[in-house]
């Protein structure tokens, strides 16, 4: 179980670092992905689209090198539940958007394969959630191990 | 985490040239885009290919812009067109590059459309997000 949560961390860790480069690139494009979900108050649009992808770079740093691993977990699994309600509920009101997942510039549709997708992230969270001993992790250097 | 990302995040957004206003402005977004948006990599992407030209809508006369743009501004949008009779052609692919905001960047491309023009896109973010993905910029002429 170790190292399956250790995996699952540098998986899910990955795609987020990954997911969140193009957005930090593009906010104003990234904002119009947010935007056309029509869940986001005006007040928070800009700032959701500055923070969601620093956020995003943080704990997925966080989960890969070892830092507060459970916090990074907790972070990313609470993020993919959010992705989740969103793309259900766009797929729920029949909007034909880009999911604005990786790529601001168009991207996927949103569709239930990306809900599929977001379970099996969903899923790969847990692990270096529950798991107390996830592997190597720069944490241990002043915790002592695991 | 949360901190450290929102702390991050107001950073970065003290520091980039290209951060969003605080509060977005709802008429920007409800705007119905008459052209699609590209990012200022497409866009670099396009102009390195040479098949597309590139229209700066800023007004007044910024000191510079994407090199080879034509001046087609949206409170003089008639009479900058014409001036650009011999070298901006309807069968041109147009980059249509303001200053991040896109209600003017969206009217010239309309009016554009309206003229003729069928391959017309906007770039996202403005010169300021063009020269952050480290596109070239020159001079630009004084607008008359």
């Amino acid at each position: 179980m170790r190292w399956t949560a250790f995996l699952c961390r540098l998986a899910v860790g990955g795609i987020f670092v990954y997911a969140c480069l193009d957005k930090i690139q593009h906010p104003q494009a990234f904002a119009v992905d947010i935007h056309n979900y029509r869940l986001v108050p005006w007040a928070l649009l800009h700032p959701w689209a500055h923070y969601l992808p620093v956020l995003e770079a943080t704990a997925g740093l966080a989960l890969v090198l070892g830092v507060a691993r459970r916090g990074a977990a907790l972070v990313l699994g609470g993020l993919t539940v959010v992705f989740i309600v969103a793309i259900a509920m766009a797929l729920l009101r029949g909007l034909d958007i880009s999911c604005g997942c990786f790529d601001t510039d168009g991207g996927h549709g949103v569709g239930l394969d990306l809900l599929l997708r977001d379970l099996v992230l969903l899923l790969a969270c847990l692990p270096p959630l529950l798991v107390r001993d996830s592997g190597p992790a720069l944490e241990q250097l002043w915790r002592g191990r695991p | 985490m949360l901190a450290v990302a929102l702390a991050l995040t107001a950073l970065s957004w003290a520091l980039r040239p290209d951060r969003l206003p605080l509060v977005a402005d709802p008429a920007v977004y409800e705007l119905e885009l008459a052209a699609p948006l590209v990012t200022p990599t497409v866009a670099r992407d396009l102009y390195e290919a040479g098949d597309h030209l590139f229209v700066d809508v800023r007004p007044g006369t910024p000191a510079a812009t994407v090199p080879g743009a034509f001046l087609v501004r949206e409170d003089s949008f008639d009479d900058d067109l014409l001036r650009q009779f011999d070298f901006l052609t309807p069968a041109d692919p147009l980059v249509i590059v303001g200053d991040g905001e896109l209600t003017a960047a969206s009217n010239v491309a309309g009016r554009l459309l309206d003229r003729g023009w069928h391959d017309v896109v906007i770039m996202s973010g403005g010169l300021a997000a063009w020269e952050a993905a480290g596109g070239p910029l020159a001079p630009r002429e004084a607008a008359p």
